[in-house]
């Protein structure tokens, strides 16, 4: 699959992402490297001598994740860019991700971009940590972004278009905002039921098709809840908006 | 008449590694390039190299000439530069021509070592002349050496290393790239590259061909056909994309017409693109003293070529009685380093070409 789609599979994926109990205790290196290519620039530069000695340079790296530091010096030393970093005790809700980036304009720290998945489609908002770009990374900048936890092994680029602003829509009917919905479940309404009754979300003529969901990883974001955890809002005739008139009277037989 | 030990003909990775060795061995060495700096195809690689550390890797392409540059003025007593420089010819009586600023020089060389690296192959189709339709290798002179956009929207034919590449840098430059198509159901690049442009957002796409293109005064829009796993064509699935450039990027042929001027044995060998000169270990041809080094015995990669062309250089030297002190251990370092280089899957057909034509 990886050699027709560009995109590692799962079996490739469990492969290179460290055991639960390693990625509690701090930064640590991805090497999404699952090709046998003349390459080992990764081994050589790195200080700590946490990847495995290549006996042949056609070797895939192998990682020690006790030796590891996730000092990402080999980030930017990978031709490929295939390494990333991945720190899941940046806070209780959030991970960093580092990302080796080689376009222009960079990101602003602080400022909020996109994060990306590996087919180079929209996941998340994501905050703009840090931007490395130290000499010796040699045009590669590192860029840190702070993405949901549950995402970590997930994102693996950015854009600095902020498809998940707060002007974004996230109800077309009602014509909600994605910032106002955050700002609801910042003032305490945290299920998707509170949040319709107040804003209207999911009460237009698509009855939450679009938002619904939008709505739960919204949720899910600011209290770190599963989004299988988050309950729907109740599902009540009719299901589509339809006349008054229709029903008024009752069935033609009545 | 200029008279010299060796002449090196072309400054690329390998030319200007082979010049250094034969340099280094004691030999009087001319290298010659037909552009105006030295490098080659390295001038326009802005992506970081592939390889071990001693043929620069993770290092960035345009860097490289740089490194060697350097490298070879440590020997600047034995090594003339002549840049701006065709050879036009090469005669039975071992002499070149070149035509330099509209000059006409005639070299007479007791070693020659050519290392004119490889043109680009182009696929057959209706309008494949429109403007528009540029090789890889013009895409990147524009985009790379002169900093000029080679269009709004690009679509890429050829899913090798080079055309992942390119794509990614044209990205890197702004442009969009609509697609990257190659005729077989997987690409030939490294994953590496392609797994960078899924995530930039650039569809992949084997399984197709171009069989259109269409377009008044330039290129506007190409029409494509699926292939099956047989790369056959399955009529009927047939669509057009709009682009104002088409970027062909499938495959390199060895440039060998001065080895064939000079009687070197020749043999058409699929695995490495073209028609490559017999030649043995040492990078000798069938023609004694005539020597070859990177892509022009073989389509590989820029490290492979920077090796060859130490051995080269390295043995040309040896053979006209400039043997350099760490012969023999150095020999056998190149000898194991492109072993290395080439022992992995995807150096199979490497490995199944040498084998064809190394005597």
């Amino acid at each position: 699959m990886l050699k027709s789609t560009g995109i590692p599979n799962e079996k490739d994926l469990e492969s290179v992402i460290p055991p639960k109990e390693r990625l509690a205790k701090g930064p640590v290196a991805i090497i999404e490297c699952f090709e046998k290519i003349p390459c080992n620039p990764c081994y050589t530069h790195c200080a700590r001598g946490a990847i495995k000695e290549f006996e042949d340079i056609n070797d895939r790296p192998q990682l020690n994740y006790d030796i590891c530091n996730g000092c990402s010096i080999c980030v930017s030393h990978c031709p490929g860019l295939a390494i990333f970093i991945v720190d899941e005790t940046y806070s209780d809700t959030e991970a960093l991700v580092k990302i080796p980036y080689e376009l222009l304009p960079l990101p602003v720290e602080g400022s909020f971009v996109t994060g990306m998945d590996r087919g180079g489609k929209p996941i998340c908002r994501a905050k703009v940590v840090k931007v490395q770009n130290p000499k010796f990374q040699d045009k590669t900048p590192i860029i840190s972004l702070a993405v949901p936890k549950e995402l970590s092994m997930v994102v693996r680029f950015l854009s600095l278009e902020d498809y998940y602003s707060d002007s974004t829509i996230i109800c077309r009917c009602e014509e909600v905002t994605l910032g106002e919905v955050r700002e609801l479940i910042r003032k305490g309404y945290k299920t998707v039921e509170e949040i319709k009754r107040i804003s209207r979300c999911g009460m237009g003529p698509c009855q939450g098709r679009t938002c619904q969901q939008l709505i739960m990883e919204e949720i899910a974001k600011a209290t770190g809840e599963r989004i299988e955890d988050i309950k729907v809002h109740n599902y009540r005739p009719p299901i589509l908006p339809i006349k008054l008139g229709r029903i008024n009277g009752g069935e033609k037989n009545e | 008449m200029i008279k010299t030990d060796i002449v090196v003909i072309g400054g690329g990775p390998a030319g200007i590694c082979a010049a250094i060795n034969a340099a280094s061995s004691g030999a009087k060495v001319l290298l010659l390039d037909r552009d105006s700096q030295l490098g080659g195809q390295l001038i326009k690689q802005t992506h970081m190299f592939f390889g071990s550390q001693k043929q620069h890797a993770s290092v960035r392409g345009i860097d490289i000439p740089g490194i060697l540059v350097k490298e070879m003025e440590e020997y600047k007593d034995n090594i003339q530069i002549m840049l701006d420089a065709t050879v036009l010819g090469i005669y039975e009586d071992g002499v070149l021509t070149i035509e330099k600023n509209d000059d006409y020089i005639k070299i007479k060389p007791k070693g020659i070592i050519v290392a004119t690296g490889a043109s680009e192959k182009f696929p057959a189709f209706p309008n494949n002349d429109l403007p528009g339709i540029y090789g890889a290798g013009a895409v990147q002179t524009l985009m790379n050496v002169y900093g000029v956009s080679p269009g709004k929207s690009v679509f890429m034919v050829g899913a090798g290393n080079i055309g992942l590449i390119v794509s990614y840098q044209l990205v890197q430059a702004g442009v969009e790239v609509k697609g990257v198509i190659c005729r077989g159901p997987r690409y030939g690049g490294y994953a590496v590259h392609a797994s960078k442009l899924k995530r930039i957002g650039v569809p992949i796409m084997p399984g197709h061909r171009v069989i259109h293109a269409h377009g008044k005064d330039k290129l506007e829009r190409i029409t494509l056909i699926k292939l099956d796993e047989n790369k056959k064509e399955i009529s009927g699935t047939e669509f057009d994309i709009e682009t104002d450039v088409l970027c062909i990027s499938t495959g390199l042929t060895p440039l060998g017409e001065l080895l064939w001027q000079m009687g070197c044995e020749m043999k058409f060998i699929r695995e490495f693109s073209g028609h490559v000169p017999v030649r043995n270990e040492e990078l000798e041809t069938t023609v004694p003293g005539v020597f070859v080094a990177g892509d022009v015995a073989g389509i590989e990669e820029a490290s492979s070529a920077m090796v060859e062309g130490r051995l080269a250089g390295l043995c040309c030297a040896k053979k006209l009685g400039f043997t350099n002190p760490e012969y023999s251990s150095l020999k056998e370092d190149y000898l194991q380093q492109l072993h290395d280089l080439r022992s992995g899957p995807v150096g199979d057909g490497i490995r199944k070409g040498l084998a064809k034509i190394v005597v």
